[in-house]
Protein backbone atom coordinates (compact mmCIF):
# COMPACT_ATOMS: atom_id res chain seq x y z
CA UNK A 1 0.00 0.00 0.00
CA UNK A 2 1.49 3.45 -1.19
CA UNK A 3 -0.28 5.20 1.67
CA UNK A 4 -2.17 4.67 4.64
CA UNK A 5 -4.32 8.02 3.96
CA UNK A 6 -5.89 6.00 0.76
CA UNK A 7 -7.91 3.86 3.32
CA UNK A 8 -9.56 7.38 4.75
CA UNK A 9 -10.49 8.87 1.56
CA UNK A 10 -14.53 9.63 1.87
CA UNK A 11 -14.60 9.29 5.18
CA UNK A 12 -14.80 12.07 7.50
CA UNK A 13 -11.37 13.43 8.79
CA UNK A 14 -9.48 15.57 11.58
CA UNK A 15 -6.71 17.40 10.62
CA UNK A 16 -4.27 19.42 13.13
CA UNK A 17 -2.21 22.15 11.33
CA UNK A 18 1.07 23.33 11.76
CA UNK A 19 -0.53 26.94 13.06
CA UNK A 20 -2.55 24.73 15.74
CA UNK A 21 -6.27 24.63 14.10
CA UNK A 22 -8.60 21.74 13.86
CA UNK A 23 -10.79 21.24 10.57
CA UNK A 24 -12.67 18.76 10.00
CA UNK A 25 -14.40 17.16 6.72
CA UNK A 26 -14.99 14.78 4.30
CA UNK A 27 -11.29 13.80 2.32
CA UNK A 28 -11.90 13.86 -1.14
CA UNK A 29 -8.14 13.12 -2.46
CA UNK A 30 -4.53 13.51 -1.48
CA UNK A 31 -0.93 13.48 -3.58
CA UNK A 32 2.47 12.21 -2.62
CA UNK A 33 3.10 15.85 -1.03
CA UNK A 34 0.05 15.17 1.59
CA UNK A 35 -2.10 18.18 0.13
CA UNK A 36 -5.32 17.29 0.60
CA UNK A 37 -9.14 17.74 -0.89
CA UNK A 38 -11.07 18.40 2.50
CA UNK A 39 -15.13 18.89 1.56
CA UNK A 40 -18.21 20.10 3.61
CA UNK A 41 -15.46 21.05 5.82
CA UNK A 42 -15.32 23.41 9.44
CA UNK A 43 -13.18 24.54 11.93
CA UNK A 44 -13.49 23.65 15.35
CA UNK A 45 -12.36 26.51 17.69
CA UNK A 46 -11.62 25.29 21.04
CA UNK A 47 -11.42 27.76 24.52
CA UNK A 48 -11.47 27.17 27.99
CA UNK A 49 -14.12 30.12 28.71
CA UNK A 50 -16.80 28.71 26.38
CA UNK A 51 -17.75 25.02 24.16
CA UNK A 52 -16.57 24.50 20.87
CA UNK A 53 -17.38 27.13 18.12
CA UNK A 54 -17.73 25.45 14.88
CA UNK A 55 -16.90 27.66 11.82
CA UNK A 56 -18.32 26.48 8.77
CA UNK A 57 -15.84 26.74 5.91
CA UNK A 58 -16.85 24.57 3.24
CA UNK A 59 -14.62 23.30 0.19
CA UNK A 60 -10.76 23.29 0.61
CA UNK A 61 -7.31 22.49 -0.42
CA UNK A 62 -5.09 22.12 2.66
CA UNK A 63 -1.20 21.88 1.36
CA UNK A 64 0.66 19.26 3.11
CA UNK A 65 3.58 21.45 4.41
CA UNK A 66 1.01 22.90 6.91
CA UNK A 67 -0.56 19.84 7.72
CA UNK A 68 0.58 18.01 11.27
CA UNK A 69 -1.87 15.14 11.88
CA UNK A 70 -4.84 13.28 9.66
CA UNK A 71 -6.97 11.45 11.70
CA UNK A 72 -10.39 9.53 11.02
CA UNK A 73 -13.58 10.49 13.10
CA UNK A 74 -15.57 7.81 13.80
CA UNK A 75 -18.92 9.58 13.37
CA UNK A 76 -21.16 7.65 15.69
CA UNK A 77 -19.29 9.21 18.85
CA UNK A 78 -18.40 12.38 16.97
CA UNK A 79 -22.43 13.08 16.25
CA UNK A 80 -22.90 12.11 20.45
CA UNK A 81 -20.47 14.95 21.44
CA UNK A 82 -21.87 18.08 22.65
CA UNK A 83 -19.67 20.42 21.90
CA UNK A 84 -21.04 23.61 23.37
CA UNK A 85 -20.25 22.12 27.18
CA UNK A 86 -16.44 20.66 25.71
CA UNK A 87 -13.83 23.66 26.76
CA UNK A 88 -10.18 23.04 26.16
CA UNK A 89 -6.75 24.94 25.30
CA UNK A 90 -6.50 26.09 21.95
CA UNK A 91 -3.55 24.26 20.62
CA UNK A 92 -0.63 26.39 19.63
CA UNK A 93 1.50 26.71 16.61
CA UNK A 94 4.26 23.91 15.56
CA UNK A 95 7.73 24.59 16.75
CA UNK A 96 10.24 23.79 14.44
CA UNK B 1 -9.15 12.74 -6.75
CA UNK B 2 -6.07 15.01 -6.53
CA UNK B 3 -5.59 18.31 -4.85
CA UNK B 4 -3.81 19.91 -7.99
CA UNK B 5 -6.31 18.43 -10.65
CA UNK B 6 -9.36 20.44 -8.26
CA UNK B 7 -7.45 23.77 -8.68
CA UNK B 8 -6.81 23.38 -11.99
CA UNK B 9 -10.64 22.94 -12.18
CA UNK B 10 -10.91 25.73 -10.12
CA UNK B 11 -9.67 28.63 -13.09
CA UNK B 12 -11.78 31.53 -13.55
CA UNK B 13 -13.34 31.21 -10.28
CA UNK B 14 -12.92 33.12 -7.32
CA UNK B 15 -10.95 31.45 -4.35
CA UNK B 16 -9.48 32.86 -0.84
CA UNK B 17 -5.72 31.97 -0.43
CA UNK B 18 -4.10 31.99 2.90
CA UNK B 19 -0.40 31.90 3.41
CA UNK B 20 1.79 30.71 5.81
CA UNK B 21 2.57 34.11 7.28
CA UNK B 22 -1.17 34.83 7.33
CA UNK B 23 -2.18 37.02 4.77
CA UNK B 24 -5.18 36.00 2.99
CA UNK B 25 -5.77 36.97 -0.90
CA UNK B 26 -8.98 36.84 -2.59
CA UNK B 27 -9.16 37.09 -6.43
CA UNK B 28 -10.31 35.00 -9.23
CA UNK B 29 -7.88 32.02 -10.40
CA UNK B 30 -6.23 32.49 -13.36
CA UNK B 31 -3.63 29.90 -13.67
CA UNK B 32 -1.54 27.32 -11.82
CA UNK B 33 1.03 24.55 -11.91
CA UNK B 34 2.33 21.64 -10.24
CA UNK B 35 4.15 23.22 -7.73
CA UNK B 36 0.92 25.30 -7.04
CA UNK B 37 2.40 28.89 -8.01
CA UNK B 38 -0.75 30.96 -8.67
CA UNK B 39 -1.71 33.81 -10.60
CA UNK B 40 -4.94 35.83 -9.46
CA UNK B 41 -6.60 38.70 -10.82
CA UNK B 42 -8.82 41.05 -9.22
CA UNK B 43 -7.24 40.51 -5.99
CA UNK B 44 -7.95 41.78 -2.28
CA UNK B 45 -4.93 40.95 -0.08
CA UNK B 46 -6.37 41.16 3.68
CA UNK B 47 -3.09 41.36 6.13
CA UNK B 48 -2.36 38.73 8.67
CA UNK B 49 -5.14 40.36 12.18
CA UNK B 50 -7.76 41.55 9.22
CA UNK B 51 -6.94 45.28 9.91
CA UNK B 52 -5.28 45.98 6.58
CA UNK B 53 -6.31 45.88 2.72
CA UNK B 54 -4.69 46.02 -0.11
CA UNK B 55 -6.25 45.82 -3.67
CA UNK B 56 -4.20 44.69 -6.69
CA UNK B 57 -5.04 43.95 -9.94
CA UNK B 58 -2.98 40.78 -10.52
CA UNK B 59 -0.59 38.67 -8.38
CA UNK B 60 1.53 35.75 -8.68
CA UNK B 61 2.09 33.61 -5.08
CA UNK B 62 4.81 31.23 -4.67
CA UNK B 63 2.77 27.71 -3.79
CA UNK B 64 5.50 26.91 -1.42
CA UNK B 65 4.10 29.52 0.88
CA UNK B 66 0.34 28.81 0.79
CA UNK B 67 -1.27 27.37 4.03
CA UNK B 68 -4.70 26.45 2.38
CA UNK B 69 -6.99 27.64 0.00
CA UNK B 70 -10.54 27.97 0.20
CA UNK B 71 -12.48 27.05 -3.27
CA UNK B 72 -16.18 27.24 -3.82
CA UNK B 73 -18.13 23.95 -3.31
CA UNK B 74 -19.68 23.31 -6.74
CA UNK B 75 -15.76 23.27 -8.02
CA UNK B 76 -15.66 19.84 -6.72
CA UNK B 77 -18.98 18.41 -8.79
CA UNK B 78 -17.04 19.83 -11.87
CA UNK B 79 -13.67 17.48 -11.03
CA UNK B 80 -15.91 14.32 -10.87
CA UNK B 81 -18.02 15.55 -14.45
CA UNK B 82 -14.58 15.60 -15.12
CA UNK B 83 -14.01 12.02 -14.25
CA UNK B 84 -17.13 10.75 -15.36
CA UNK B 85 -16.64 12.03 -19.30
CA UNK B 86 -12.67 9.75 -18.61
CA UNK B 87 -14.25 6.83 -17.17
CA UNK B 88 -16.73 6.63 -19.91
CA UNK B 89 -14.37 6.83 -22.49
CA UNK B 90 -12.22 4.46 -20.98
CA UNK B 91 -15.35 1.93 -20.85
CA UNK B 92 -15.80 2.62 -24.54
CA UNK B 93 -12.01 1.88 -25.26
CA UNK B 94 -11.87 -1.26 -23.28
CA UNK B 95 -14.58 -3.76 -25.25
CA UNK B 96 -12.90 -2.38 -28.50
CA UNK B 97 -9.75 -3.12 -27.41
CA UNK B 98 -11.48 -6.77 -26.53
CA UNK B 99 -12.86 -7.15 -29.89
CA UNK B 100 -10.05 -5.90 -32.02
CA UNK B 101 -7.48 -8.54 -30.18
CA UNK B 102 -10.04 -11.57 -30.64
CA UNK B 103 -7.91 -14.50 -28.58
CA UNK B 104 -7.80 -14.52 -24.66
CA UNK B 105 -4.66 -13.67 -24.34
CA UNK B 106 -4.55 -10.68 -25.85
CA UNK B 107 -7.55 -9.59 -24.40
CA UNK B 108 -6.04 -9.93 -21.10
CA UNK B 109 -2.78 -8.37 -21.90
CA UNK B 110 -4.87 -5.68 -23.50
CA UNK B 111 -6.87 -4.83 -20.53
CA UNK B 112 -3.62 -5.03 -18.71
CA UNK B 113 -2.41 -2.33 -20.47
CA UNK B 114 -5.25 -0.39 -20.14
CA UNK B 115 -5.26 -0.43 -16.46
CA UNK B 116 -1.61 0.87 -16.30
CA UNK B 117 -2.92 3.05 -18.40
CA UNK B 118 -5.68 4.52 -16.39
CA UNK B 119 -3.33 4.68 -13.19
CA UNK B 120 -1.30 6.60 -15.20
CA UNK B 121 -4.04 8.66 -15.97
CA UNK B 122 -5.17 9.31 -12.76
CA UNK B 123 -1.82 10.26 -11.31
CA UNK B 124 -0.39 12.11 -14.06
CA UNK B 125 -3.70 14.51 -14.67
CA UNK B 126 -2.49 17.41 -12.74
CA UNK B 127 1.04 17.01 -14.21
CA UNK B 128 0.24 16.63 -17.99
CA UNK B 129 -2.26 16.51 -20.57
CA UNK B 130 -0.77 12.93 -21.90
CA UNK B 131 -4.30 11.57 -21.69
CA UNK B 132 -6.20 14.29 -22.70
CA UNK B 133 -7.67 14.12 -26.07
CA UNK B 134 -6.01 15.69 -29.12
CA UNK B 135 -7.99 18.28 -29.57
CA UNK B 136 -8.05 19.18 -26.02
CA UNK B 137 -4.49 19.61 -25.80
CA UNK B 138 -4.56 21.83 -28.63
CA UNK B 139 -7.00 24.27 -27.45
CA UNK B 140 -5.06 23.86 -24.33
CA UNK B 141 -1.76 25.74 -26.13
Amino acid sequence: MASGLEAYVNSTVSIITADGRNFVGTLKGFDQTINVILDESHERVFSTTSGIEQIVLGLHIIRGDNIAVIGQVDETIDTRLEFASIRGEPLGPVVH
Amino acid sequence: MLPLSLLKTAQSHPMLVELKNGETYNGHLVSCDTWMNINLRDVICTSKDGDRFWRMPECYIRGSTIKYLRIPDEVIDMVKEDAQVKSRNRAEMKPRGGVGGGGQNQRGRSGGRNTFANRGGGAGRASSQGNRPLAQGNKIK
